[in-house]
């Protein structure tokens, strides 16, 4: 064989080479990559691929070489696909020489086998020329059939049988040729494609890679659109064109919405196809670059241009006017918008079809009273390369009988519109004409009856008998530009006239509530007293509107904000933590029974009260009390809020709001205070007085088992006159036994006594403490009382607990005795009498003083030791010198056990002198002696 | 060598595409440069490449002080060249191999042409070039360095 071998022929000889060189590429890169190499074997590859690339060899046989050269890179990417899982870290490598650097995509497999799939494409062309230049070579087939590799690497041969021989015959190139296409034809290439670019695309977006994905997906999706598999090509279109618009490439954008825009078409959906023409329609391809566009091979987008544009344009319109004679829609029956196949479009804030069709609205004022007209302006503004004309607008808003319809009064009206706008104002405008960027102005009047916010949604504008476009209503204010649509020399145009408008202006309105017609009046006079049920009257009277379902709200709230009640206090009072509570409601007699019904409306709580109103004509009132009880002296805010409807029950009707307020000053009315007294010119030792002088908090001492005097008396502090109905010691504790007796002193009123204000009521008790315990409970005050108002009011009783006692027994009692009166110049005794109440002997020493008016006869110093339980007895005569009012001799005792000396006050020392004996008449004889 | 002569045959493309990209990632100027014979689908396709490429832009920018990015990404025989100016606005270049020098030279030059245009009170920064002065000038450098 060696012997007999020749030169090949041209063709099988590159074949030859080409398949040698891979060979040993493929080992050298393995060898390579093993070590971890990677920067070497991408170097590697890049000589390998720069020595063969231009090998392309006669035209015939170019297919071959593109195969060849997929394969290079194919067989490249896997094998670097397999030991990129050992390198952990690519991008550290130092990759590439400093004259030819390698970018980052060089060592990753993605790249490769996207170039791959690209060659593999070269690949196919060729090979489609080539075969549509053999079709003539059918009868070569069996012939072809019999080529097989040959025992040398890269050539081939023919297998020839002569009965059990086989021989190898060489070929020619011809022969090599036709065999390779035969083989060629046997590859189904577009899916080779497919799956290579799927491997690099899905590697991309692992790497999160998007837009290097996304020409893949793009390369895919055009296979696939070739294959005829229109599903899995959309899907891919659709992704990419997203990231196209985000990024507002045009041109990319135009070419992948013309294979979308094909799609659709070939799966006859009516909606998209017009949806992506439209799009399409109205992308800023700039119209300046038709002359360089021509040389180009276009997908079924055609030449980004201007032309093209306006062509797509007419088709769009065409079609969803109903006007025939559309090549390319004539095709497909499907694609007619008739009656029974209406198309509808939605345009939204993120829709790429704003470009198409942009509303702005914008309300002129911002609030307006019911039933106040405002304007509206409504703008409109397409991108579309042609004008549009539309035949009639409808605009949306929340309130639908808000809704209007305007109507192009250069078109008849559509038959079709007839039934559906009725009830709908209806408008005309002389032309609703959309010129390219250009704002559509339109001003209309908009009422509406009901209060709360009035916003426009929409805009429907329709445009031959079966299509509309609803396009979501934006506020100039927020409304965001087209980016797409940003060029220099483009005058930014605002949507309305006014600029003022077109900055601030907003698609909703605030609609007042209407004024209402009816007066509450809240009749409380004075300030309230504390304990007492303060009365309101609440006074509802119509004066122009009835009302229905009326509901009175009633809040108390404190002045000083906060709530009624303090915290500190809330465990002490936790049943009755309210100071200020709203006790009830009444409704005057007579009238209420009928009205309350048992469903109606009647909460009461103790600083809220819900209450119902029943149905009142135009005219008529209505009144009702509150009652409201202060616990606490506390100025108070009282809001009371009537909401009615003024025309029907139901309770979707319109409510109206009346809102009162009134601050009320919470007062005490009564002050109760009260006083011990001792019997008079008695004293005794109360050892807990000496001690703590200073501490004035402690409580009050009374001496165990003598008569102690309570006063209490109740003040007026109120700023009206009271009535006193009567004054009580209440005992708290009925069943632990009373220490003490309580006697009143004189009877209960017979009438009620009459306060004015600033005037004080007393009465007296008395107090005899009777046990042992050191600790004397007197009990709780009680006043009843009202107020002097004529009318008869409740009785208010108001309580006040009386602080408690300490009962000891006092070692010594010092009583001065003398009688009530003397006489001038007549002698009287003076006895101070000292009672030793311990069982001790006890040393007291005492001293009198001298007095001007008096002569007297007794020892003036000494020291004497009054036996234990025993009384020493001091005995003066005394005779008055001067008449009238005079001051008896002072003394002092010391008691020398507790070191306490004592001096009776100065009214025990006072006598009044009668210059001569008195004469009494009656029983004052009896008892003056 | 038998070889030779094929090589010649195939074409010297001396394509290229240039293309501003805004900050935003929106192309705001795009020319074809070049008067050579152009393949089909070229301009498509270089914009497919141009576009892809920002992905690479996106991760060199941030290491480097220098604003010229030089050959970032390679397509078969195309290569990718970015200068990325101060404002992040992106010149991409896509051409076959050529010397450094002169697509340095362009790309400076074409800033200044860049900065000249910014200064234009009327120019909206992000907005599309369409001065045709600024075309003419920009081809004038493409024919004079490339």
């Amino acid at each position: 064989m060696v012997g007999t071998s020749k030169r090949l022929p041209a063709i099988q000889r590159l074949v030859e080479i080409k398949t040698v060189a891979e060979q040993l590429h493929f080992k050298i890169s393995t060898l390579l990559l093993h070590g971890g190499k990677v920067g070497e074997a991408v170097t590697w590859f890049r000589q390998h691929n720069g020595s063969y690339r231009r090998l392309v060899g006669t035209p015939e046989a170019v297919f071959l070489h593109w195969e060849w050269m997929s394969r290079q890179f194919l067989v490249f990417g896997e094998l670097l696909d397999k030991s990129s899982a050992a390198i952990t870290n690519i991008s550290s490598l130092a990759l590439g020489t400093a004259d030819k650097p390698l970018s980052e995509w060089e060592s990753r497999p993605a790249y490769y086998y996207q170039l791959a799939a690209h060659y593999l494409k070269e690949k196919r062309a060729c090979l489609e020329l080539a075969l549509s230049m053999s079709e003539t070579g059918n009868e070569m087939d069996n012939g072809a059939e019999s080529v097989v590799p040959s025992a040398y690497v890269g050539q081939f041969a023919r297998l020839l049988e002569q009965g059990d021989e086989f021989a190898m015959q060489s070929l020619t190139d011809e022969e090599y040729i036709r065999f390779a296409v035969v083989e060629g034809k046997r590859f189904q290439d577009s899916y080779e494609i497919i799956a290579l670019l799927k491997k690099s695309y899905e590697s991309y977006s692992n790497l999160k890679v998007q837009r290097m994905g996304s020409f893949c997906g793009f390369q895919i999706g055009k296979e696939y659109y070739m294959a005829g598999e229109f599903n899995n090509a959309k899907q891919l279109f659709d992704d990419i064109a997203s990231l196209y618009r985000r990024e507002g490439w045009v041109t990319l954008l135009w070419e992948v919405l013309g294979y979308l825009r094909e799609c659709a078409r070939k799966y006859g959906t009516v909606k998209e196809l017009i949806e992506y023409s439209l799009e399409m329609a109205a992308l800023p391809v700039s119209s300046g670059t038709d002359t360089q566009m021509k040389y180009r091979e276009n997908g079924p987008a055609g030449p980004a241009s201007l032309a093209r544009r306006e062509e797509i344009h007419k088709d769009v319109f065409g079609l969803v006017i109903g006007e025939s004679g559309l090549s390319s829609v004539e095709r497909n029956d499907d694609l007619k918008i008739t009656l029974d196949n209406p198309l509808h479009l939605e345009i939204d804030l993120v829709s790429p079809l704003r470009l198409v069709l942009l509303a702005s609205v914008a309300f002129h004022e911002q609030k307006i009273k019911p039933s106040a007209p405002t304007l509206i302006t409504l703008s409109l503004l397409s991108q579309l390369p042609l004008t549009v004309e539309i035949d009639q607008l409808e605009v949306q808003f929340n309130q639908s009988n808000c809704n209007f319809i305007i109507m192009n009064a250069q078109r008849p009206p559509l038959a079709a519109t007839a039934d559906d706008k009725q009830g709908h104002r209806v408008e005309s405008s002389s032309s609703l004409t959309l010129s390219t960027n250009k704002w559509l102005r339109l001003t209309y009047d908009v009422k509406s009856d009901q209060s709360g916010k009035l916003e426009c949604t929409s805009v429907i504008a329709k445009m031959g008998p079966h299509f509309t476009i609803c396009c979501r209503a934006e506020s100039p204010a927020s409304m965001e530009d087209l980016p797409l649509f940003k060029f220099e020399d483009r005058v930014e145009t605002s949507p309305t006239k006014d600029p003022a408008l077109a900055f601030t202006g907003q698609k909703a309105i605030q609609i007042e509530e209407p004024d209402p017609q009816v007066d509450l009046n809240l009749g409380a006079s004075g300030p309230a007293l504390v304990g007492e049920r303060f009365i309101v009257p609440v006074t509802v009277s119509s004066v122009g509107h009835a009302v229905y379902s009326g509901e009175l709200k009633i809040n108390l709230v404190d002045v000083r904000g906060g709530s009624l009640f303090s915290p500190r206090e809330t465990e002490a009072y936790s049943l009755d933590s309210h100071h200020v509570e709203l006790v009830g409601i009444s409704v005057p007699e007579g009238k209420d029974e009928t009205q309350l019904d048992t469903d109606e409306i009647n909460k009461i709580q103790k600083s809220f009260g819900l209450f119902s109103v029943p149905f009142l004509k135009c005219g008529e009132s209505w009144s009702c009390k509150l009652e409201i009880k202060w616990h606490r002296p506390k100025p108070v805010m009282l809001y009371v809020s009537l909401g009615y409807s003024p025309y029907s029950f139901e309770s979707t009707a319109q409510k109206v709001n009346v809102h009162k307020s009134l601050q009320i000053e919470g007062k005490t009315a009564i002050v109760i205070s009260h006083r011990f007294m001792l019997p008079f010119r008695q004293d005794p030792l109360l050892l807990s007085r000496i001690k703590a002088v200073a501490d004035s908090d402690l409580p009050a001492s009374l001496p165990r088992n003598e008569t102690c005097i309570l006063l209490v008396s109740a003040k007026n502090s109120a700023e009206v006159p009271l009535k006193l109905l009567g004054m009580t010691l209440q005992e708290d504790n009925e069943d632990t036994g009373r220490p003490c007796s309580v006697r009143h002193e004189g009877e209960d009123l017979l009438e009620p006594a009459l306060l004015v204000p600033g005037e004080e009521f007393k009465k007296i008790f008395t107090v005899i403490s009777e046990d042992d315990s050191s600790k004397l409970t007197i009990g709780t005050a009680c006043v009843t009382w009202t107020r002097d108002s004529g009318s008869k009011a409740a009785s208010v009783l108001t309580k006040q607990t009386l602080p408690d006692v300490n009962v000891e027994s006092p070692p010594l009692v010092v009583s001065l005795d003398c009688p009530p009166y003397a006489i001038l110049g007549d002698p009287f005794t003076y006895l101070v009498k000292i009672r030793n109440q311990t069982q001790l002997l006890q040393e007291v020493k005492f001293s009198l003083a001298d007095a001007q008016s008096f002569v007297l006869s007794g020892s003036h110093n000494d020291t004497v030791f009054v036996l234990p339980k025993s009384e020493h007895i001091l005995s003066y005569k005394l005779v008055p010198l001067a008449s009238g009012v005079q001051q008896m001799p002072r003394f002092t005792v010391t008691a020398v056990r507790y070191s306490a000396g004592f001096q009776p006050s100065i009214a025990a020392y006072t006598i009044f002198i009668f210059p001569s004996k008195p004469h009494f008449k009656g029983a004052a004889v009896g008892t003056g002696g | 060598m038998h070889f030779q002569a094929e090589e010649s045959e195939v074409p010297m493309a001396t394509t290229a595409c240039f293309i501003i990209v805004s900050r935003n990632d929106i192309p705001i100027y795009e020319t074809e440069l070049g008067s050579a014979a152009k393949r089909e689908d070229a301009a498509q396709l270089h914009q497919f490449v141009l576009h892809a490429a920002l992905d690479v832009v996106q991760d060199l920018a941030w290491t480097t002080s220098a604003m010229f990015l030089k050959a970032i990404d390679r397509f078969n025989d195309l290569v990718v060249s970015v200068y990325v100016t101060a404002g992040h606005t992106r010149f991409m270049l896509l051409h076959d191999s050529r010397s450094d020098d002169g697509i340095k030279s362009f790309f400076q030059e074409v800033h200044e042409l860049y900065i000249k245009t910014l200064l234009n009170p009327l120019y909206l920064p992000g907005s599309r070039i369409t001065s045709s002065h600024f075309d003419t000038k920009v081809r004038g450098l493409g024919r004079k360095y490339l």
